[in-house]
């Protein structure tokens, strides 16, 4: 009998882990943080439909404004990093908590398999949440003030940039949740500690985050004002090119999950008595 | 895959593939502004030209009944209700209570010096306002089954008052009507637009309303109680302005003005230049001339409220110029100001 190869095996785990993974107490929460942003919306399209929508530093807000707004703020600062954190940790970690790793490991697949399985379920199930609550937020927000096909391409490029920084985010996470013992401390450091913090240091310190290279590829830029802040944040703001930070994302996202199933692969995890 | 998790799969994908087609027929074919949000400017609207470079609105009896409109009046005194009656001794119009709402438009592409329209909703006393334009020499005429008072000529009396005074020949294209267009509702403008404006409200057609790009300007402006859209550039390459002039002009294709006059001022004006380059530039100049007025009121403190209310923003070809003065900054620049000697007596306000 030959020993099926790692890609067929991960499908495999990926079959079984994505009901479970969709329908787990997690997906409350996951629940919760897609349909804010929706409620956001609708909250802000019936502000808009009564009263008109307000100035925000100067600018008059357009849905086009306001949506790019929601996407930066909302979903590449908060919703992707804590999608990566809380759903990336837990692949193996949840395993090693419920002691049912030993089931997965003591099955004929390579144990790499139920890492990447578990991060393809991961991907498929906070794809098909975040992206369609975008599209919801975009028809919601964008009508109001500008127009639906003007601002299509940066809808998909929102799409696109969004699902890149979750399989980046839940690959670099994955890492940690194999490699480390706490992997959400660590993780949540990372992701508001960290991330957050290198952006606003000059230098090139900031080329060790993700955020970096995400913030590259999001199409909408934030309303300009004549602060003493926003003057220094503009000297300081250097971007990659879009060809870099996909590059460099897509390096993030292999080397992560690779580095993940070494770990998964070499570690030996004690299931605590 | 459960039968749950299958549907689950299948309504996302739904989700996505509906908004991504809707998005991507809008992107190729264009949907009408009104598709998806229905309040798009005021109705008058629809009876101003399709092609029109300036569109306006004012909501006038909000504006008059403002507290910063009250408190001008009291500041300025007896003197400034001289105009508004000879306007309604002339008109009959009261233009504290008759006008709601005043939408204009002006057509660059039209004769010279007569291609503005003005759409005036209120109450009006139809029958004092003809026989007043006809003691002025004004003519009466049926169009499409509205009553059309044109006048060969606005704004002097005086050749309204004696034809014989002025036997110059009175060329069509520059009279001025006034329609009724119906209970409550006056069009005034050039003839012509007027017709237009009379077409349009009886058989529909292309129209402001229709215009998308317009209308999305318009739109964006929601909030204040007067607006002004405009094409800088339809307007520039209509109007003759000296060379040196217009060189300095900065490529602006789009401009607009909201005003909210309640206890205070809120005002927002933006313009979107051709592209992102002429933008920055734009702000740059912007925040320049920001920069010194600041200086120059920062041993004026009356002015310097004002001028710190002054906010520099927008986003890719948009910029944005806000301001926002509250009622006590009227009270002290009204304090700063010389008091008039026409009034010796007033109390201060």
């Amino acid at each position: 009998m030959t020993n099926p190869s790692v890609l067929s095996s991960a499908f495999r785990v990926f079959e079984f882990s994505f009901g479970q993974m969709l329908w787990s107490r997690r997906s409350v929460f996951l629940g919760l943080l897609v349909g804010a942003p929706m409620a956001i919306a609708f909250a802000v399209r019936m502000v808009a439909v009564t009263r008109g929508l307000p100035v925000i530093n100067g600018a008059g807000l357009s849905g086009a404004t306001l949506f790019g707004i929601l996407i930066w703020l909302l979903f590449v600062r908060f919703i992707v990093p804590v999608l990566g954190v809380f759903y990336g940790t837990s692949l193996i970690a949840d395993e090693v908590d419920d002691k049912t790793i030993t089931y997965l490991f003591t099955r004929p697949v390579p144990r790499s398999a139920v890492l990447l399985g578990k991060y393809f379920s991961y991907l498929a199930c906070v794809v098909l949440l975040v992206l369609p609550s975008v599209v919801v937020v975009y028809f919601l927000i964008v009508p109001i003030g500008s127009s639906i096909g003007e601002s299509f391409p940066s809808l998909v490029a929102d799409l696109g940039m969004l699902a890149v920084g979750l399989a980046a985010y839940g690959a670099l996470f994955a890492f940690v949740g194999a490699q480390l013992k706490r992997p959400l401390i660590a993780g949540l450091v990372f992701a508001f500690g960290w991330e957050s913090t290198v952006l606003l240091i000059p230098g090139y310190l900031k080329r060790l985050s993700v955020a970096y290279y995400l913030q590259a590829l999001v199409p909408h830029v934030m309303p300009a004002d004549s602060s003493a802040i926003s003057a220094l944040l503009q000297v300081f703001q250097e971007l990659p090119t879009v060809a870099t930070s996909l590059i460099c994302l897509t390096a993030i996202t292999v080397g992560a999950l690779w580095l993940a199933g070494r770990a998964v692969e070499t570690r030996e995890y004690v299931l605590e008595q | 895959m459960t039968a749950k998790t299958r549907y689950f799969v299948i309504a996302s994908l739904l989700v996505m593939f509906v908004g991504l087609g809707t998005g991507l027929v809008a992107y190729y074919v264009g949907f009408p502004a009104t598709a998806f949000f229905n309040h798009s400017g005021p109705d008058e609207l629809k009876y101003l030209p399709r092609n029109a470079s300036l569109v306006g609105s004012v909501e006038v009896r909000e504006i008059m009944a403002s507290d910063l409109r009250q408190r001008l009046r009291q500041a300025m005194g007896p003197e400034q209700d001289t105009g508004r009656r000879q306007f309604q001794e002339l008109t009959g119009i009261n233009f504290e209570t008759d006008i709601e709402r005043v939408v204009g438009g002006f057509d660059a592409g039209g004769p010279a010096g007569n291609n503005g329209l003005v759409i005036a909703r209120g109450v009006f006393d139809n029958v004092k306002i003809e026989a007043l334009m006809r003691e002025h020499g004004a003519q009466v005429q049926d169009y499409k089954g509205k009553r059309l008072v044109i006048a060969d000529h606005f704004g002097d009396i005086d050749k309204f008052a004696d034809p014989n005074v002025n036997p110059e020949p009175r060329p069509t294209d520059s009279s001025f009507a006034l329609a009724f267009m119906e209970p409550g509702l006056v069009g005034f403008g050039s003839t012509a637009l007027v017709q237009h404006a009379i077409d349009l409200h009886t058989s529909g057609g292309e129209s402001a309303a229709t215009n998308e790009e317009l209308v999305a300007h318009v739109r964006a402006l929601e909030g204040g109680n007067a607006w002004v859209v405009g094409r800088m550039d339809v307007l520039r390459s209509k109007t003759k302005l000296p060379e040196v002039v217009a060189n300095q002009l900065p490529p602006v294709t789009w401009f607009g003005f909201r005003g909210r006059v309640d206890g205070g001022l809120q005002a927002l004006v933006t313009a979107e230049a051709k592209d992102d380059d002429s933008a920055n530039m734009l702000r740059d100049v912007v925040r320049g001339f920001l920069a010194l007025a600041k200086l120059q009121t920062s041993s004026k403190p009356e002015f310097q409220r004002f001028v710190q209310s002054l906010q520099l923003g927008g986003t890719g070809k948009t910029v944005s110029l806000s301001l926002d003065v509250p009622a006590q900054v009227f009270d002290a620049l009204g304090a700063a100001l010389p008091k008039s000697p026409a009034f010796p007596n007033q109390p201060p306000q």
